[in-house]
């Protein structure tokens, strides 16, 4: 197998290769590994990572798909590699971040030194709809309003940036886990020599961080997984990680709340519950303070959380942190709470609502990445260099109608992996969402879920709209 | 147990169990086809349609005289019971359900039983009546049932002997019981409606309940239709009779422990037991044996409501009315 027919592009940076068109330092042993290999065993490989996935029944649903509503995420079977020193960089910056996330919820929902300081306008958290006024005076264990976070990064020629913070419910944890079995059971020799750091103490790490946030007194907490259920997408990653933890995996309709605790129905009578993961958005969280008519809820939720006779983790009221319009203030948090600066860089962010980005952003329309706030998933985007002119005059008009609602980023060259495409070696554009748990301290696991953009020359990686996964391994030094 | 969780793993016993016996009874079934008259084929459909208490498709079996018209007729009654989408009890929709219920209860069984699970589901999932019809549908029926057989086996091998493993035993088995009390009184209504006494009638029944070596070993070799449902019934040492299966039932009842209200469980054990006493007597034969299954298929009704009841779908209590089946962990 040769990487004849791979392009590097000065522009972009290449996770495999430098400028120079040699290898990375740490990316020679898979460089010599996939030089060795034919197209027919590379090929034999990625068809055996795919059938490994749709045996387990690895999937995940695609909403309105009346046809085939469970999928299997396309895998790559080239692991994309970085070094430990590179990797330490990374998490420093990943644990000031939340670090920062944690103590501005913390603020906002308290005395809001933040706003009364003029570091961050009123209205930019006020008016943002995941900003959860019943929230106002909650005491969030050990302060942590955030324990799991899914920070997505993607990387350029000038280096590592945060795209987006995800602080409510991220998911993709599972898939990290399930790509790695697969991957390295498929390349044990290579995943041998490189020294791969492990990943399969997650769910351990996860436990034991769930645990340290439990009630004051419950030394032994019985904790549950609460899921949306089995249409939600993320319900495999949902059952996933109630086996790692030893939770109960319960819905709504599961649960009650008595006298200010919280019940589960097992088969021996009610039991309490101490800790709920929560995989319900907010909204539907308690219909007694979100939405009423949520199904997916348990009625009186809230209020236990707030006797501190149950933990939700996340939070809820966390969604205003990972605001697309909040997020450009990220950096300004981590110098106001912790007086440093920020290790991992922001992407440039223009927010509509102030008239001179909302002229720019009308502007240079093709140049840039529109995104409505309140979406995510890929959904609610325009990319201007790929958009035609039809696209973009429809998204002019939703920015004058409605300024607020939307940020324009500049489109990233986010950096390209060599993937194996139709039995040959193709960069695509990747990105990398590591997973940071808080508890009593902050930790990582060395991995992340790598996402892929599997259409040449495509930026958006999202699983629901074409994107596909690969192992990303942290070397030893 | 999360109750749901408990439900779930009872409800994947009971789809899987429903799954091998059609199965089962359709290998035997698609085996008459190559050699067996008309008369005996017909009798087979009214047989297996009886048991499932369904009417066909096309409306009521009538007997033609013609090999090519029962065949015909064979592979649209066996399409019905296989792959037909709008029929719950066919093959594929019990395994569509059974796996579904494992789907959503993953969390609870090994990672080896999904698998085999999955694959069974998916090697189906494609199927048509057609591609299994013109290679061998014995040979079909016989490795789903298989199948079943195997993920039993990894069952046995893998899972916790918790409450997870009970309540897909107690799905297991009371489902088991409930079809074949119906199997045997579908099997005494279509000999009676037959009219002529076929010793195939009665050994065929026998093959799908692995019974007859051991019949043959009892006695002597002679068909006797009492003594036959008096083996398949009341026999403890034979797997799949019923006498066994209540047996476990009521074993695995007692396994599962108290419930949140132990007046429920009570009533709910009793019920079990009330099922051993009835297979636990000497075969009536006749109408009375005819009643007796009738009796059996009854008390299993009873006790899938009872088991529901107690331990899925119980009343919660009001905080006025106490804290009973509350307790802290």
């Amino acid at each position: 197998m040769n990487f004849d027919s791979y392009d590097l592009d000065p522009a972009v940076f290449d996770e495999m290769f430098g400028s120079d068109g040699t290898p990375h330092p740490h990316c020679e042993d898979l460089y010599d590994t996939l030089g060795s290999m034919s197209s027919a065993d590379l090929s034999a490989i990625g068809e055996w990572v795919t059938r490994s996935f749709t045996n387990e029944g690895i999937t995940f649903t695609v909403y309105g798909d009346d046809e085939e509503t469970e999928r299997i995420i396309p895998i790559d079977s080239v692991p994309r590699v970085m070094s430990a020193t590179e990797w330490g960089d990374l998490t420093a910056g990943l644990k000031q971040r939340l670090s920062a996330l944690n103590r501005f919820l913390e603020d906002i929902y308290g005395e809001a030194r933040i706003i009364a300081d003029g570091v961050i306008p009123a209205d930019m958290v006020r008016d943002c709809p995941q900003y959860r006024l019943e929230m106002r005076g909650f005491r969030a264990p050990h302060g942590v309003w955030v324990a799991v976070c899914g920070t997505d990064l993607v990387r350029t020629n000038d280096g590592f940036r945060v795209l987006e913070d995800n602080l409510r419910v991220p998911s993709g944890v599972s898939y990290m886990l399930a790509i790695r079995k697969a991957t390295k059971s498929a390349h044990r020799l290579l995943y041998r020599l490189s020294r791969v750091r492990d990943i399969e103490n997650y769910g351990l790490i996860l436990a034991r961080t769930l645990r340290e946030l439990a009630p004051e007194g419950r030394s032994d907490p019985a904790m549950a997984l609460l899921t949306p259920g089995i249409y939600n997408s993320a319900f495999y990653e949902h059952m996933f990680l109630a086996r790692q933890i030893g939770a109960d995996l319960v819905e709504g309709r599961d649960l009650l709340v008595e006298d200010g605790y919280v019940y589960m129905r097992t088969t021996s009578g009610l039991r309490r519950v101490d800790v709920i993961y929560r995989r319900v958005d907010d909204d539907f969280l308690d219909p007694l303070v979100f939405r009423p008519d949520s199904l997916l809820g348990v009625p009186g939720l809230l209020h236990a959380a707030r006797l501190g006779n149950v933990s939700l983790v996340n939070a809820p009221g966390t969604g205003v942190a990972d605001d697309k319009s909040v997020y450009a203030f990220v950096p300004d948090m981590i110098r106001y709470y912790l007086g440093e600066e920020p290790l991992i860089q922001n992407v440039e962010t223009y927010l509509c609502r102030r008239p001179e980005d909302l002229e720019y952003t009308l502007d240079n329309l093709e140049r840039l990445v529109v995104k409505r706030v309140g979406e995510s998933g890929g959904y609610g985007m325009l990319i201007g260099p790929h958009s035609t002119a039809e696209e973009r005059n429809e998204f002019a008009a939703l920015l004058r109608a409605d300024p607020a609602d939307y940020i324009s980023q500049p489109t990233l060259a986010l950096s390209r992996a060599p993937c194996l495409i139709e039995g040959r070696l193709e960069p695509r554009h990747v990105d990398l969402r590591p997973f940071i748990l808080t508890g009593a301290e902050t930790r990582i696991v060395p991995g992340a879920f790598c996402r892929i953009a599997l259409r040449r020359g495509s930026l958006v990686v999202n699983s629901s709209q074409g994107g596909g996964g690969k192992d990303f391994w942290v070397l030893d030094d | 147990m999360l109750s749901r969780s408990a439900a779930g793993l009872y409800w994947m016993g009971r789809y899987l169990e429903r799954a091998s016996h059609l199965s089962r009874l359709l290998r035997q079934q698609t085996e008459s086809l190559a050699d067996s008259p008309p008369r005996d084929i017909y009798f087979g459909w009214h047989r297996i349609y009886g048991a499932l208490d369904r009417e066909p498709l096309s409306g009521a079996l009538e007997l033609d005289s013609d090999d090519l018209f029962a065949l015909v007729d064979s592979f649209a009654l066996a399409d019905d019971l296989t792959f037909e989408p709008t029929n719950p009890d066919s093959i594929r929709s019990c395994f569509a359900q059974g796996r579904e219920n494992a789907r959503q209860m993953r969390h609870h069984i090994s990672a080896e039983m999904w698998t085999c699970l999955n694959q069974s589901h998916l090697r189906l999932q494609d199927m048509e009546m057609q591609d299994i019809w013109v290679r061998s549908p014995e040979n079909f029926y016989a490795e789903t049932a298989a199948e079943i057989d195997t993920f039993r086996g990894v069952t046995s091998s893998t899972l916790y002997r918790d409450d997870a493993w009970h309540f897909v035993q107690l799905g297991n088995y009371l489902e088991r019981v409930q079809l074949s009390a119906s199997l045997l009184m579908a099997q005494i209504s279509a000999v009676h409606l037959f009219e002529i006494p076929a010793d195939a009638y009665w050994t065929s029944l026998l093959r799908h309940y692995y019974a007859f070596e051991a019949y043959n070993r009892a006695s002597s070799a002679a068909i006797d239709p009492d003594r036959v449902l008096g083996l398949l019934v009341t026999n403890p040492q034979l797997p799949d009779s019923l006498s066994l299966s209540v047996a476990e039932l009521c074993t695995e009842l007692a396994a599962i422990g108290a419930g949140p209200d132990t007046e429920a469980t009570a009533r709910t054990r009793s019920q079990a037991e009330y099922l051993r006493q009835l297979v636990g007597v000497e075969w009536p034969g006749g109408a009375d044996g005819h009643a007796l299954l009738g009796k059996i298929g009854d008390g299993c009704r009873q006790l899938h409501h009872l088991v529901t009841k107690t331990y899925f779908d119980y009343p919660v209590l009001a905080p006025d009315q106490g804290r009973a089946g509350r307790h802290d962990q």
